[in-house]
């Protein structure tokens, strides 16, 4: 059983990934990459919301993810850079 | 994790959910949409449209699904619910028997 989970979001996708606070960064693109068909090399994760790009060695801890955070996904462009972070809000009538 | 360990929920606005397929099923109604037999177009594609559910509401079930697995296996903390949803939470909860 896993400690907690995170909400790693892309334009109008959200992936809830089971973790714990002491996994790696790696280790979880690792996990997306087996959804996502993307390498984790290709892959760059968003702290939100101070935007905090997160680095492969340090545990989530480390970087202060929590319970329930969200994250933004950005993938590699064809120019090896990577994408703007770009998460769509849904547009409720709240 | 695996990809057919997954399941996708889709909301009214077409947002995408990706969550664990042991979360959905804390939903007495996606528990059965993805084990009846038969061929309902959701358990072959572990794919679940809801046309009803707003972006917000789905979003707000499958952080309640992740609560209820955290709840069950004996983590005691709160599940926050804003008061200006909760009327299309427990209606969206009645539909799924969440």
């Amino acid at each position: 059983m896993y400690a907690m989970y995170i909400r790693v979001k892309r334009n109008k996708t959200t992936y809830f990934i089971q973790c714990d606070p002491t996994e790696t960064v790696l280790q979880m693109k690792e996990k997306l990459s087996n959804l996502i068909d993307q390498p984790a090399n290709d892959q760059q994760l968003v702290l939100m919301p101070a935007g905090d790009v997160l680095e492969d060695s340090k545990s989530l801890a480390d970087q202060k993810v929590e319970n329930d955070a969200v994250v933004a996904l950005t993938l590699r462009k064809d120019d090896n850079e990577f994408e703007e972070v770009n998460i769509v809000k849904p547009n409720d009538e709240f | 994790m695996k990809k057919e360990d997954t399941v996708k929920l889709i909301s009214r606005e077409g947002f995408e959910f990706i969550i664990d397929k042991k979360a959905a099923m804390v939903s007495q109604t996606i528990r059965n949409m993805l084990t009846s037999p038969g061929s309902f177009a959701e358990t072959e594609h572990g794919q679940v449209t809801f046309p009803e559910i707003n972006t917000t509401i789905l979003e707000k079930i499958c952080q309640y699904f992740y609560w209820s697995l955290q709840y069950a296996s004996g983590k005691e903390t709160e599940f926050h619910i804003e008061p200006e949803i909760t009327l299309e939470l427990m209606m969206a909860a009645n539909y799924l028997h969440t």
